[in-house]
């Protein structure tokens, strides 16, 4: 009878402990933090995409829940967007508010968002996503690429004051990096050899300055674009190769890692690398110089797009639709989109504290970091080429490895091109 | 009290395994059957509908010349990494147990690297490859080592399994090391005074009396290097130009990133077959290799 007890207290004891190890809500991988839950009020959940602003929603999150009594909890995750959303939803358990990029929402608005047309920031931007005639992403920011360059490295060499616009083409500008190198800069350049820096961010501004976007990705899946012939193509691959033969890591360009390649740019080793805004968040935890900035691709060009940035809204919110979020969940979610766009603190805490280009006329931003005011400057002057958003999911990654090829020597210019295309042409379209 | 009724059974059984065989079915089982539902549907991770599409998900899987590549990929690197990790871990557990001095010093040592996790480990060595072993090839002026190894194709993979040796040998090396010592010091003593050198008592003593670490120690490092995931990120993340993506680092991209939830489940469910056959197969021979003293 003893022994009875004894395995019946055991039996007991590791059920126990199992439900102990098995208890709490936990996304692997993900840190969560924030206000916690408050007295009476609603709880809800953030996903934040941006790792740069991750401290800053997690200490927003705990005062906007002291102010307002609606707990906030804030959750970031290492993966992509789109693959942390696709967990997420496949174990039932989505995110109140959730910040994706815009494929995203295309992808996922139609059964997970909820409709936002009446929201009153609707009419303060230019940049929110609509998809069936409803508004349904909410713009955090603006976000644009191009070259990022160090004006005080040149101007050290040169020793004239760096203008941008003196280089809008591929001649003046290999003039310029020649210049750099006789002056004493071993290499002016660095290039990223992350497939979505590749890919995604310049590869697809080929697809994004041509005259008519649509149909050259149209023609591009049914394999009638001639990419090798594109005038647009070749333009965009002189520059590339510019900036690939002056790279500092030219004797093996896809092992440069993106923190020396910051790090370098920032303390004026190098001048020039192909970028965006976001950059900044690497550069300013080096010894970076004071007047640095963003300017259009230089490329041989008669249409003007080597005089302006390709950019728009970046990083969307958009609210839970399913039974898993509560109405009031919801209505705590919009008024926090509100907050951000018609509070004073709200405005504060998205350009001062975060440091984003805001997305809102009525959004004033004057301490933003030299990036940023570049895509401003940019922005107001009506200089910013749309970005494409319905890329294929698999689109950086498979071009990107072609891109990586290219820049290892593997294959040359042609042999890119057919990789490309061929890569279109076996891809199913993106329904939009 | 009657012990062979079948309710006296049950509840012993309910009694010592039921709480886990309960928490096995939640986790493993259960799973494991919707996973095996999903290859069946079209879902694309995120769609509240899930349609059904038959054998499509295994066509597009037989389909897919990426998958398979990085399947032969996986075997290439499971087949080099198993012999080293186990050739390496043997030699080690033999040193280790010939009575050096400080032994369970370099017992602790060598078993160190397996306490650090996959992922950290890959990010360790990926500055060793790309920073410390360039720059020591710069400064020797050694123009092999001046580049990245991380940047050509056939260096990831070896990267990957310099790390893989670095990282299991030490966990084999304390099964082995448990191989060792259960070999009876009687018989040890019987073949020395039968006049066997110490090179013919380990092959024809030792070694036949420890058949079950390598057959643990195989199953380990097979399943292990079949399902290689964390260094694989973290060190080449599959780059450059997608030479180093394993087996499931493919089926990861295609369910969650390209989206296409069911044709990952159902590659992963051939991974996991290949796995299964494999680790049985080998377990099922080594079994039979087992002599007792």
């Amino acid at each position: 009878m003893k022994k009875k007890i004894l395995a019946m207290t055991l039996a007991a004891v590791m059920a126990v402990s199992l439900a102990a190890c098995g208890g709490g809500k936990d996304g692997s991988g993900d840190s969560g933090n924030g206000g916690g839950a408050s007295g009476d009020g609603v709880n809800i959940t953030i996903f934040n995409s941006k790792i740069e602003v991750q401290e800053q929603f997690e200490e927003m999150a705990k005062e906007y829940s002291e102010k307002t009594g609606v707990g906030v909890e804030v959750y970031y995750s290492n993966d992509t967007v789109a693959a942390h959303m696709a967990t997420r939803y496949s174990a039932n358990d989505p995110y109140t508010l959730s910040m994706v990029d815009a494929k995203d929402v295309y992808s996922l608005a139609a059964e997970h968002a909820v409709d936002l047309s009446d929201q009153d920031w609707v009419s303060k931007t230019n940049y929110a996503i609509s998809v069936d005639d409803k508004v349904v992403g909410f713009p955090v920011c603006i976000e644009a690429r191009g070259l990022i360059y160090n004006a005080d490295a040149i101007k050290n060499i040169t020793g004239k004051d760096f203008n941008p616009e003196d280089y809008k083409t591929t001649e003046e500008f290999a003039a310029l990096l020649e210049e750099l190198v006789a002056g004493g800069m071993a290499a002016p350049t660095a290039v990223m050899k992350e497939d979505w820096s590749l890919a995604g961010h310049f590869l697809s501004e080929t697809y994004e300055e041509q005259p008519e976007v649509e149909e050259f990705v149209q023609a591009l899946y049914k394999g009638e674009a001639d990419l090798a012939n594109n005038s647009k193509w070749n333009a965009k691959m002189d520059t590339f190769d510019l900036l690939l033969k002056y790279n500092y890591a030219a004797d093996s360009p896809v092992a440069a890692e993106r923190e020396v390649s910051e790090q370098k740019l920032a303390e004026g080793e190098v001048a020039f690398m192909f970028g965006g805004n976001w950059d900044w968040s690497m550069i300013n935890a080096y010894e970076y110089s004071e007047n640095m900035g963003m300017m259009p691709l230089p490329q041989t060009a008669t249409d003007g797009t080597n005089e302006k940035l390709v950019g728009g809204g970046s990083k969307y919110f958009f609210i839970d639709s399913s039974d898993n979020t509560t109405d009031e969940q919801r209505q705590a979610a919009k008024d926090f989109l509100n907050w951000l766009v018609s509070d004073a603190e709200g405005n504060a805490f998205l350009t001062e504290k975060c440091n984003l280009v805001p997305a809102y006329s009525n959004i004033d931003a004057q301490s933003l970091d030299p990036l940023s005011l570049s895509v401003k400057k940019y922005a107001d002057e009506g200089k910013l080429i749309a970005n494409y958003d319905y890329l294929p999911d698999d689109h950086y990654s498979k071009c990107g490895a072609s891109f990586q090829k290219y820049m290892a020597g593997q294959v040359d210019r042609a042999g890119l091109a057919a990789e490309i295309e061929s890569y279109w042409s076996s891809t199913t379209p993106v329904e939009h | 009290m009657k012990t062979n009724t079948m309710s006296y059974k049950c509840k012993q059984f309910a009694m010592f395994a039921g709480v886990t065989t309960v928490v096995f079915a939640a986790v493993v089982i259960i799973p494991f059957l919707y996973g095996l539902y999903l290859t069946f549907t079209s879902w694309d991770g995120v769609s509240t509908q899930k349609p059904f599409v038959g054998m499509a998900n295994y066509v597009s899987t037989f389909a897919d010349t990426a998958y398979w590549q990085a399947l032969g990929r996986t075997f290439i690197y499971a087949i080099i990494a198993v012999i080293l990790v186990n050739v390496v871990a043997f030699i080690l557990a033999f040193l280790v147990t010939s009575g050096v001095k400080g032994q369970n010093f370099f017992r602790a040592g060598f078993f160190i690297p397996n306490l650090i996790g996959g992922i950290v480990l890959g990010y360790i060595w990926k500055f060793v490859f790309n920073r410390a072993l360039v720059a020591l090839g710069e400064s020797l002026s050694a123009g092999a080592l001046s580049t990245s190894l991380l940047a050509t194709s056939g260096g990831a993979m070896f990267c990957l399994i310099i790390v893989s040796v670095w990282q299991y040998a030490g966990y084999m090396m304390l099964i082995y090391v448990a191989g060792f010592m259960s070999v009876s010091a009687d018989v040890l003593e019987a073949a020395q005074i039968d006049g066997c050198t110490n090179v013919q008592t380990l092959v024809h003593i030792s070694v036949p009396l420890m058949v079950s670490s390598f057959v643990q120690c195989l199953f380990l490092t097979i399943t292990r290097c079949f399902m290689v995931y964390d260094v694989n990120l973290s060190l080449t993340k599959g780059e450059p130009f997608g030479s180093s993506v394993m087996a499931a680092m493919h089926v990861y991209n295609q369910a969650f990133t390209y989206k296409n939830y069911g044709t990952g489940q159902a590659e992963a469910l051939i991974l996991f077959i290949v796995c299964a056959v494999i680790g049985v197969l080998q377990v099922y021979i080594g079994k039979k290799a087992e002599v007792s003293a």
